[in-house]
């Protein structure tokens, strides 16, 4: 499979994966969390599928094009290692959904991040909340979420959890 | 449509507009030319496509990378005004397929690279060669390819040397 195969599968499955979980997140109140902003692909999706709905994107640094930039409000800039935290006591517990997209080529370092990020999901989200993440985020009282079905997904390329709680379907 | 989804159109695009050439270029021997390495994707499709078949790249900087390109002088590192023009005369009627994909957000640029484009790819083709880009080139209207289904018109170009 080329490097084209493999794009086209991981992002078909990307979009596959949020468009599912969109449609869990209708019926669920609280913002959206979007850590990694990149080029903007994915917030620009999550914002069209989700009209309406609050999203703050974190990011070292807004490097995306410039359409895709949310507001100064809405941009938490800095290091995860810094923000995270700071959102964790600011959002505790309301959070419906998580999109992490922080895979690089260094598995050693995304492993550490995921670990990190997982920390701080229980906190943030509300029960019922949900995460999908390119890398494997689980945490505690994580349930996973079938990955959506008829669609191209990629097995190992998104990893969907749900928050068990009161709120929201299983 | 998001940019999500118009980035996984632009790539399915190209894969099956890549899958079309390939068929109708057959047998036909000769290099290919891929202009515009970017991330390395469609080199690397291309040259799962076509094992063992010489790929001249061409591309304005060098790769950050350099596992993502070919190696040595079928890298053509430059402004593809400068670099181009050599090789077309060099390879003047030897190559089976072309893919090209240097646009960009500057409409400006990338009329005068498609004008650059449409005066020197052309004559590059052996009869029957190919030529995929992701601009329309103007001129070539004679040359002109429908394209392979599930490919909306305007996202790329295909063209046929008689």
């Amino acid at each position: 499979m080329s490097r084209l195969d493999i794009n086209i599968r991981r992002l078909e499955t990307q979009r596959a994966c949020l468009n599912a979980l969109a449609d869990l997140v209708r019926d669920l109140p609280g913002p959206i969390l979007e850590l990694g902003l990149g080029n903007g692909r994915t917030y620009d999706h999550l914002r069209e599928i989700l009209p309406g709905r609050e999203i703050f994107v974190f990011d070292r640094e807004a490097s995306a094009h410039p359409d895709c930039i949310p507001d100064a409000a809405h941009l938490l800039l800095g290091d995860f290692h810094e923000t995270l935290p700071q959102a964790a006591a600011r959002f505790a517990g309301t959070v419906a959904l998580v999109h992490a997209d922080v895979g690089s080529a260094d598995r050693q370092r995304d492993a550490r991040l995921a670990r990190f990020i997982a920390g701080f999901l229980p906190d943030l989200l509300r029960p019922g909340g949900l995460v999908a993440s390119d890398r494997d985020v689980a945490f505690a009282r994580a349930q996973p979420v079938p990955a959506p079905a008829p669609a191209p997904v990629m097995p190992g390329t998104y990893f969907l959890y749900r928050r068990a709680g009161p709120t929201g379907p299983g | 449509m998001s940019r999500l989804d118009s980035l996984i159109r632009r790539l399915r695009a190209q894969h099956a507009c890549l899958a079309h050439a390939a068929e109708l270029m057959g047998h036909r021997s000769g290099p290919i030319l891929e202009v515009g390495l970017g991330n390395g994707r469609t080199y690397d499709h291309v040259r799962e496509l076509f094992p063992g078949r010489q790929i001249i790249v061409f591309e304005q900087f060098a790769p950050h990378d350099p596992m993502i390109g070919p190696a040595g002088d079928d890298l053509i590192l430059g402004d593809i005004r400068d670099t181009l023009p050599a090789v077309a005369v060099r390879l003047r009627a030897r190559v089976p397929l072309i893919h090209s994909d240097i646009g960009s957000g500057d409409r400006a640029l990338n009329a005068r690279l498609a004008d650059f484009l449409a005066q020197h790819l052309p004559g590059l083709l052996v009869p029957g060669g190919v030529l995929v880009s992701d601009l329309a080139l103007p001129g070539l209207d004679a040359m002109a390819l429908n394209l392979p289904p599930g490919v909306s018109p305007g996202r790329y170009f295909l063209y046929r040397r008689r």
